[in-house]
């Protein structure tokens, strides 16, 4: 979860790094009672990148530049999001701008620090300026400063630079975070630093145990419902993947694990056929609170025939803790609750793992079509294509 | 890496569901499950606590004074206790870990494998399946009937398709001697180089299959390492041709590729996309084989393994 600018600066106080004063506003009105001096800048507040671009940010120099700042912002989407509230923030002048951030390198699976003296939004990241810093040992605060000093900074800049770093990584370990990014982080000639705008994603599999990001991911849920009394709880839902308008086939596709699920799609495309959709229901968990694969099973096929141009589901399942013939009662159970629904496309089962030979007499029994063979369910579904582009297999 | 019918083994977090299910599954299989651990369930009066008929203890110190010294750890706990759960097998002298709890917080993980490299202890995973020596013994979540026993190693990231491959091999009359799954989390504990390695010094492997798939750079590395230091043949698999730039959305519950945070990488090295277009060129260039779809597999390893053959016989 990507935290809003106004949450990430509410962190960063709390460890120490220099922010502005700064007052949230969640109605135009509210700058009648604003609590710091103009000249302001007025910023929205969506979790998004190029806000400045987009029109998201507006300087003011009095009350009524600020309220018609504020209406406009409040009406402006970026990429799809309204915001929910703005930020008011006291206007700063920097002698530069500097860019800091710290991500998780997968491969040296290591954290790593990255610095540029060209900071701000003009920023090119495949620039010689970007420097690197793994973090491979205990963090120490040389790392911090061996940065600031790879970056070029000189006398009290290094120190005060550094000084940031190490309260961007107390953030970064204390609070399980994928990404602390400070852009731009403002440093004047006498030393003084400024972090002037901030990105923070807390990983997703952490939130629960820091107790102030989950209190954040309540807050944005809640907005979200507010905006959207559709939006939805369901991942399933959310995982569902519509691939192109354009396609036409009429397959979708439902399969458990993600590997799984890019090499049935692979397969289908080299069989000639582009799905129309497909969804990856998930592995084996048994984690409390997780639902059980049929149970999301059961749900994945009601998602993927809710699309009429679905004409034809492609189930290719490979168990590895439920038994194919409890697979295959669900399969069957929701296959005939979706025909009650006048949903009855083609369905195509592949089905492996324990109980084979029963998963297939059940299927079989119900009349569903079903193979053991992925090359054979592969070609199966390509012929049920409304247009098969080439059918390599048939 | 001596796993084999005598390999030793630990399941950690025995009261998770899945723990008991899989429990019950290696042991049918022949593996020696010689304890099980989870804290206030252990045997304390000695009237032999067992759940999934093996022995259980309040901690893998105790385990080990009573059950002897154990091999390889199967960690099952959920995420938040990983950690510990592995330390604690690392301080009481474990030095093989499958972690099988996928979702770990990665600042565990980098701690646990900070942990692990003082203690010169192998790690496979978080979100891992295991390690399976078919015929002799299953640590993990492996569907047993796929596997037959043979001389060719699966590498796989994945679960299900890791299994589909091994039952593509199974099927053509391909067995395996190890099949091992670094597991699904962002940051594992091991990688692709490291089992090569292994697989590369293992006496009862002859040819190794890779199974990857989009995403990070695991595989581009995987394939410089094989070209720089792997003798015996090297066949591959790529998921994700037609991912394109969905590959976002293949998130579910525990695995959640982080297009956020690879979209940070992309505009620092364009060549941390992970295609596996990328990843098919990588392997190509390092001389690797790659099936157009796993039912080709069987065929790919038959070609590579009598190159190596009729090159070694000449």
């Amino acid at each position: 979860m990507d935290l809003l600018e106004y949450q990430a600066k509410e962190l960063f106080s709390k460890v120490g790094i220099p922010v502005l004063p700064s007052q949230k506003i969640y109605y135009p009105q509210e700058f009648k009672r604003l609590g710091i001096p103009y000249p302001i800048v007025v910023k929205s507040q969506v979790p998004m990148g190029g806000r400045a671009k987009a029109g998201g940010i507006k300087p003011a120099a009095n009350t009524i530049d600020a309220i018609a700042a504020a209406q406009a912002i409040f009406h402006l989407p970026i990429r799809g999001l309204y915001p929910e509230l703005l930020l008011a923030e006291a206007k700063y002048d920097a002698d530069r701008e500097l860019y800091l951030a710290i991500v998780l390198d997968r491969n040296a699976r290591r954290p790593v620090l990255l610095g540029s003296p060209d900071g701000g939004s003009g920023l090119d990241f495949a620039s010689r300026s970007l420097q690197r810093v793994l973090v491979d040992d205990t963090f120490s605060p040389f790392y911090a400063r061996r940065l600031a000093v790879a970056m070029g900074l000189r006398g009290r800049a290094i120190e005060a630079v550094s000084g940031a770093i190490e309260k961007m990584y107390a953030l970064f370990a204390s609070k399980d975070l994928d990404l602390i990014e400070i852009n731009p982080l403002a440093l004047r000639d006498d030393g003084e630093i400024m972090a002037l705008d901030g990105k923070v994603g807390a990983n997703d599999n952490a939130i629960e145990r820091h107790r102030d990001l989950t209190e954040y991911a309540r807050e944005r849920q809640i907005a979200r419902e507010r905006h959207d009394k559709y939006a939805s709880h369901d991942p399933l839902s959310a995982a569902l993947v519509s691939v192109d308008r354009e396609a036409d086939s009429g397959i979708g596709v439902v399969c458990n694990g993600a590997g799984l699920t890019l090499a049935t799609v692979d397969l289908l495309e080299w069989g000639g056929v582009r799905p129309v959709s497909f969804l990856n229901v998930g592995n084996e968990i048994y984690r409390a609170g997780a639902t059980s694969l049929r149970d999301r099973l059961d749900r994945g096929l009601e998602l993927i025939t809710a699309n009429p141009a679905v004409t034809s589901v492609f189930i290719d399942l490979v168990g590895s803790v439920t038994a194919c013939d409890k697979l295959a009662e669900t399969i069957v159970a929701t296959t005939r609750r979706l025909a009650q629904m006048e949903r009855s496309p083609h369905w195509i089962v592949r089905l492996v793992g324990h109980e084979r030979e029963l998963g297939r007499q059940c299927l079989e029994a119900a009349g569903l079509a079903y193979y053991a063979s992925l090359d054979e369910a592969i070609a199966a579904s390509a012929r049920t294509a409304r247009h098969p582009l080439e059918a390599r297999l048939a | 890496m001596n796993v084999s019918a005598r390999t030793r083994v630990l399941i950690q977090g025995i009261t998770e569901p899945l723990a008991q299910i899989h429990a019950e599954r290696m042991r049918a299989y022949g593996t020696q499950i010689v304890a099980a651990v989870s804290p206030g369930y252990g045997d304390r009066r000695g009237d032999g606590a067992t759940i999934a008929e093996t022995p259980v203890f309040d901690t893998v110190d105790l385990a080990v004074q009573t059950a002897g010294a154990i091999d390889f750890t199967a960690i099952f706990v959920p995420p938040y206790q990983v950690l510990d759960a592995a330390r604690e097998a690392i301080a009481a002298g474990i030095r093989h870990i499958a972690i099988v709890t996928d979702g770990v917080p990665p600042m565990d993980t980098i701690a646990l494998i900070r942990a692990a490299d003082a203690a010169e202890a192998l790690v496979l995973g978080p979100g891992s399946t295991g390690a399976i020596v078919p015929g002799a013994c299953a640590i993990g979540t492996h569907p047993v009937d796929f596997y037959t026993p043979g001389t060719v190693g699966i590498i796989g990231r994945s679960s299900t398709l890791d299994y589909e491959v091994a039952l593509t091999l199974s099927e053509a009359g391909i067995g395996q001697s190890i099949c091992v799954g670094l597991g699904g989390d962002g940051i594992l504990g091991s990688s692709f180089s490291q089992w090569l390695q292994i697989l590369d010094e293992d006496d009862r492997t002859e040819a190794i299959v890779l199974v990857g798939r989009v995403g990070g750079t695991a595989e581009e590395l995987a394939a410089r390492y094989v070209e720089a230091a792997i003798d015996k043949p090297v066949v591959a698999y790529v998921a994700g041709r037609h991912a394109g730039d969905v590959t976002g959305h293949f998130g579910h519950a525990g695995e959640i590729v982080n297009a956020r945070i690879s979209g940070i990488y992309r505009r620092i090295d364009d060549a941390a996309i992970g295609t596996a277009q990328r990843k098919i060129e990588a392997f190509q260039a390092a001389g690797i084989r790659v099936a157009s779809r796993p039912s080709e597999l069987p065929q790919l390893l038959k070609q590579a393994t009598s190159e190596v053959t009729s090159s070694a016989s000449a």
